[in-house]
C-alpha cells in the first residue's frame, strides 16, 4: 500500500477529484494548507495598506491506494493539476505500514 | 439452568427491554424504571434504618437508557454493617458495566448537602423509594422542600448562575442544528429547573412544557439505543435513525423531510422551556422584590419605580424595557421596532407584559414602511449582539413575522451542512449582528445589515439555488421596508451574489483574467457591492460555525477582492444634491430663516466661522436626532436642510428654534456648556460600554475641494462636535451629506483650506488627529 500525497492549487480540487473518481477512488482526504515552494509569497496592496502573503493558499489531498495502482494515480493527478505556470504544485508517495477501517476492523488491502 | 431474572445481569435486562418491539417514549421510560426497581429491590435484604432511594432520572420514572443510575442509600446512623449492605448494592450494578452515581447518607446529611448545594437539592426533590425503610424516604423527601421553599427566592442567583455556565457550553437547543437535549439551553435540565420552581410553588409548570418535556425524552431516549452510548448531543449524522426510530416520515404535502421534522419538533420544544424559563425567572424576581420587607421600611414616602424615557413611549424600569403609560400600539404602528431599538442599543430585555400587549394592540405598518420605522430596525440590528435576543423575543411573540412574513419559511428551519452550527433563522440574525461590528471598513453599513438579514432567506423556499430565492425574496421585503432605487438594488445583489466571493476565490483560479471578469460583471462594476459583499462573506462565515473561517480562506478571498477591485476602479466620492429653488430663494434673501416641517428643519443663516456648528448644536439642544443633511452655500448664506427625528415624540415650536439660534449666533447661548449637560444626560449607551474607533477617509475625485468623510458610531450632538473640530481645525465646508443609519453615521463634507485649495495629503494627518476628537474617548 502507499499514500499519495498532492499539494495543487485550490481551484483544482474538483478536477481532481473528478479524475481519481473516475479511477475509482472512494475516498481521499483534504486539508487546507499554507506554504511556498519556487513561487514564494508576493507583495499585495489591499484598500491602501500592503501587506505580504508569505505563504500560498493550496489544498493538500492524501489517499492510500494499492500498489498497482499508484502509477496511473500519480499521473492522473498530475494531469488534472496542471495549469503550466508556477506554483501547481507536488505530488509524491511514501510507503503505508498497516491500514484499519475504524467502523468493521478490517484491515490492509480490505480497509482500502 | 435458565437464570432467573435476579441473578441476570442489570445491563441484560435493560438490552432486553430495549430490543422488545414497539416500545418507545413514555412507554420504554416507563418499562424501563419497573424493570431496574425490580432488579434492585432484590439487592435490599436489610429492611430497618436503611432505604434505598432513586433520585434524577430513575427518581423521575424517565430513565433514559444508557444515563447514569443516581442512587442514595439513606440509613438512620449507626447502622450495623452497612458496608456490607453497601457493597451489596454498588458491586452487582458495577459488575453489570452500569455506570453509578452513588451515595450513602443519613437524612441530616442529606439535607445538609441539599442546603449547600443546589445541583443536589434539585435530585434530591425527585427522590423516589425502590426498597427498604419507606419512612426514611418520606422524611428526607418533606426536609429537602421544606428547605427548598424556604430558601427559592434567595437562591434564583445561584440557580441562573449554574444555568448560565451551562449554556454557555452547550448553547442554545432552539438554533442549533446539533443541540445537547440534556444541557443545552431549554433542554431537559431547563424543563426541570422550571419543574424545582413550580416544587417551591412560586410559578405554574406551564402546560406548554407539560407537552414540549416528553419530545425531547423521546428524542433523547432513541438517541441512546441508536448509539449505545450516553450522548445526548443530538448529531446531524443521528438525524436520519432517529427520526425513523420516532416513526417520523417524509412529509409529502410540504417537502419537510422526517430529520427535519424531527429537529423542528426539537428546536421549539427547546424554544417553549427556555421561553418558560425565562418567565419564571422574571416571576420570581418580582416576588422576590416585593417580598422584601426592606421595600416598606421607610415608609410611604418612597416615590415609585424610576422610569427612564428612552424614546417616544419607551420606557425602561427595573431593568426592562416597557411601553409608557399612555402608549397605543394601535394608532403607533412604528412603536414595535422602537422598542426593539431601545431593547437592543440599551441591551435590555422587553417586558413580557409589554410584548403581549404589542402581539395583540399592534397595527400593522403601513407599506412601504415610514423612515422612522426602517431607521429603528437598522439602528437594532446595528447593536450587535444584544439585538439577537430582542429579535428573539419579538419572533416568540409573533411580531417578527408580522413585520415580516417571510421570515416564518426560515424559522426553525434546518441546515444539512455539517459546517453550520444554527438553524436559518437564527443564522441570519448572527450574520447581521457578525455585520453590525463592521462599522469603519464599509461605506454603508446599514446596507450590509440588511443584506446580512435576509442573505439566506430563500433557504426557506424552493428553488435549487437559494441565492437567487432569496433575491426574490429580498426584493419584496425590501421594497416593503421603503426602500427604493440604487439603496435596493444593493440589498438584492448583496442576497443574489452573497456566495460570490467565496466560491469564486476557492474554486477558480485567480491568475485567470475570466475570474475577474466574472466578478466584475456580477458586482456590475461597483466597488461598493464589491466591498460589501466582502464584508457580508466574513460576518455569514463567522456565523456559520467555526469551520467555515481560516486564514487559508481569507487570504484567498482578499487575493480575489484586490484583483476585482483593481479592475473595477476606486469607490466614487459621495454626491451632493444640487441646491433647490425655495433654498436658492432663502439664501438671496440674505437674512436668518428657520422653516419646520414635518421632519425636517431648513435653515438659513450668514456663512461664518462657526454657523454650522451653532446650527446643529441648537438642533441637539431641541433633542432632534439629525438623520440626514444637505449642507450648501449660495451667496454668502448657508442654507442647511436637515432631516430630523423628534427624540421624545413632537417637533418643537420653531419660534423656540429661530430665537435660540439667534442667540447662538451671536454666541449668547452658552451652548457648549449646554451641549455637553445633554450629553451626559442623554448618552444612548449603556454606562461603561466600550466605544468603537471612528474611521476617517479621504476622497480627492472631486474638482476644487477634497472630500473626508467619516463614519463612526451616532451620539447625540456628534455633528456639532465634527463641525467644530471642524472649523478648529481651519478648514471650509462647502457642502456636506450628513446620514446617520443604523445607529453609525456617515458623514462626508466637502472641504477647502483657509485659501480656498484643496487639502494636500501631508496635511492631512494633523488634521485627522482634531477630526477625531470629536470622538469622545
Amino acid at each position: 500500500m502507499k499514500q499519495i500525497t498532492a499539494i495543487v492549487k485550490p481551484f483544482k480540487l474538483d478536477d481532481v477529484k473528478a479524475a481519481l473518481e473516475v479511477l475509482g477512488i472512494q475516498g481521499l482526504t483534504v486539508t487546507e494548507v499554507q506554504g511556498f515552494g519556487r513561487q514564494r509569497g508576493h507583495t499585495e496592496v489591499y484598500r491602501g495598506a500592503e501587506y505580504t502573503v508569505d505563504f500560498v493558499p493550496k489544498v493538500r489531498i492524501d489517499v492510500v491506494v494499492a500498489d498497482g495502482d499508484v502509477e496511473k494515480l500519480v499521473a492522473a493527478i498530475v494531469e488534472a493539476a496542471r495549469t503550466g505556470k508556477i506554483g501547481d504544485g507536488k505530488v509524491w508517495v511514501t510507503p503505508i505500514e498497516s491500514l484499519v477501517r475504524v467502523r468493521t476492523g478490517e484491515r490492509d488491502a480490505d480497509a482500502i | 439452568m435458565t437464570p432467573t431474572p435476579s441473578s441476570a445481569k442489570l445491563s441484560e435486562i435493560r438490552a432486553g427491554v430495549l430490543r422488545r418491539p414497539g416500545l418507545v417514549g413514555s412507554q420504554l421510560r416507563q418499562e424501563l424504571s419497573v424493570a431496574y426497581d425490580a432488579w434492585l429491590q432484590a439487592l435490599l435484604t436489610a429492611r430497618d434504618g436503611v432505604a434505598l432511594v432513586a433520585v434524577g432520572g430513575l427518581g423521575r420514572r424517565e430513565p433514559a437508557p444508557y444515563s447514569d443510575l443516581d442512587l442514595v442509600l439513606l440509613h438512620e446512623g449507626k447502622v450495623n454493617g452497612l458496608a456490607s449492605i453497601a457493597d451489596a448494592i454498588w458491586y452487582p450494578i458495577w459488575d453489570s458495566g452500569m455506570s453509578l452515581d452513588h451515595s450513602v447518607r443519613t437524612p441530616d446529611q442529606a439535607v445538609a448537602v441539599a442546603k449547600e448545594d443546589l445541583k443536589a437539592l434539585f435530585g434530591l426533590l425527585d427522590i423516589r423509594h425502590v426498597a427498604g425503610d419507606a419512612g426514611l424516604t418520606g422524611r428526607v423527601r418533606g426536609s429537602v422542600l421544606d428547605v427548598w421553599r424556604a430558601t427559592a427566592t434567595k437562591r434564583l442567583d445561584e440557580m441562573k448562575s449554574i444555568s448560565r455556565e451551562r449554556w454557555s457550553i452547550a448553547g442554545d437547543a432552539a438554533f442549533l442544528l446539533e443541540p445537547n437535549l440534556k444541557e443545552s439551553r431549554g433542554g431537559l435540565r431547563d424543563a426541570q429547573a422550571l419543574h424545582a420552581l413550580a416544587a417551591a410553588q412560586l410559578v405554574d409548570y406551564p402546560v406548554w412544557v407539560r407537552e414540549a418535556y416528553p419530545v425531547l425524552l423521546d428524542v433523547r431516549g432513541e438517541l441512546h439505543r441508536i448509539t449505545g452510548r450516553a450522548d445526548d448531543v443530538l448529531r446531524q449524522q443521528e438525524h436520519d435513525s432517529v427520526a425513523a426510530a420516532l416513526d417520523l416520515a417524509d412529509s409529502d404535502h410540504d417537502g419537510e423531510q422526517a430529520r427535519d421534522t424531527l429537529l423542528r419538533r426539537v428546536n421549539e420544544a427547546a424554544r417553549s422551556v427556555a421561553h418558560a424559563l425565562d418567565l419564571a425567572w422574571r416571576r420570581v424576581e418580582t416576588l422576590g422584590s416585593t417580598r422584601s420587607p426592606r421595600r416598606w421600611r421607610f415608609g410611604s414616602s418612597r416615590p415609585g419605580p424610576e422610569r427612564v424615557g428612552l424614546a417616544k413611549d419607551v420606557v425602561s424600569q427595573d431593568g426592562e424595557v416597557m411601553l409608557a403609560r399612555d402608549a397605543d400600539p394601535w394608532s403607533d404602528p412604528g412603536l414595535v421596532l422602537r422598542v426593539a431599538r431601545a431593547a437592543a442599543e440599551h441591551d435590555l430585555p422587553i417586558a413580557p407584559f409589554a410584548l403581549e400587549r404589542l402581539a395583540a394592540e399592534s397595527a400593522p405598518l403601513p407599506t412601504p414602511w415610514p423612515r422612522a420605522a426602517l431607521d429603528d430596525l437598522l439602528a437594532a440590528l446595528g447593536a450587535g449582539q444584544p439585538a439577537i435576543a430582542v429579535l428573539e423575543s419579538l419572533d416568540q411573540a409573533g411580531l417578527l413575522a408580522a413585520l415580516m412574513p417571510e421570515w416564518d419559511a426560515v424559522r426553525c428551519r434546518a441546515q444539512h451542512n455539517p459546517v453550520h452550527r444554527f438553524t436559518v433563522d437564527r443564522h441570519l440574525l448572527e450574520t447581521a449582528a457578525a455585520a453590525a461590528e463592521h462599522d469603519g471598513d464599509v461605506a454603508r453599513r446599514d446596507l450590509l445589515i440588511m443584506g446580512a438579514l435576509l442573505h439566506d432567506i430563500g433557504k426557506g423556499f424552493p428553488s435549487p439555488d437559494h441565492s437567487v430565492a432569496g433575491a426574490e425574496q429580498a426584493e419584496v421585503i425590501a421594497r416593503r421596508m421603503g426602500y427604493a432605487g440604487d439603496d435596493l438594488a444593493m440589498i438584492v445583489g448583496l442576497v443574489r451574489h452573497h456566495l460570490l466571493l467565496p466560491n469564486t476565490a476557492t474554486r477558480r483560479d485567480l491568475d485567470d483574467p475570466m475570474t475577474i471578469r466574472i466578478v466584475r460583471d456580477s458586482v456590475g462594476d461597483s466597488a461598493e457591492l464589491l466591498d460589501l459583499l466582502h464584508v457580508l462573506a466574513i460576518a455569514d462565515a463567522s456565523a456559520t460555525g467555526p469551520a467555515a473561517w481560516s486564514d487559508w480562506k481569507a487570504g484567498l478571498i482578499a487575493d480575489l477582492v484586490g484583483r476585482a477591485r483593481a479592475a473595477v476602479g476606486g469607490s466614487r466620492p459621495p454626491t451632493i444634491p444640487p441646491l433647490d429653488d425655495e433654498r436658492r430663494q432663502l439664501a438671496e434673501r440674505g437674512e436668518l430663516a428657520v422653516i419646520v416641517g414635518a421632519d425636517e428643519v431648513v435653515v438659513a443663516a450668514p456663512d461664518d466661522t462657526g454657523t454650522l456648528y451653532r446650527t446643529t448644536g441648537v438642533l441637539a439642544l431641541h433633542a432632534l436626532d439629525i438623520r440626514a443633511a444637505s449642507i450648501r452655500t449660495h451667496a454668502g448664506m448657508a442654507v442647511n436642510r436637515f432631516v430630523v427625528e423628534p427624540r421624545f415624540g413632537t417637533m418643537p415650536d420653531p419660534a423656540l428654534i429661530r430665537s435660540d439660534l439667534a442667540r447662538a449666533l451671536k454666541g449668547e447661548l452658552g451652548l457648549a456648556d449646554k451641549l455637553a449637560e445633554k450629553e451626559r444626560t442623554y448618552s444612548r449607551r449603556p454606562a461603561g460600554a466600550a466605544h468603537r474607533r471612528p474611521s476617517v477617509h479621504w476622497f480627492d475625485d472631486a474638482t476644487d475641494a477634497t472630500v473626508v468623510e467619516f463614519r463612526g458610531e451616532d451620539e447625540i450632538g456628534l455633528l456639532s462636535r465634527i463641525t467644530a473640530a471642524l472649523e478648529r481645525a481651519g478648514l471650509d465646508v462647502s457642502s456636506a451629506r450628513v446620514s446617520s443609519l443604523a445607529g453609525v453615521v456617515v458623514d462626508a463634507f466637502y472641504v477647502t483650506d483657509g485659501q480656498g485649495k484643496p487639502i494636500p495629503p501631508e496635511a492631512r494627518p494633523a488634521l485627522e488627529a482634531e477630526l477625531r476628537s470629536a470622538w469622545p474617548h
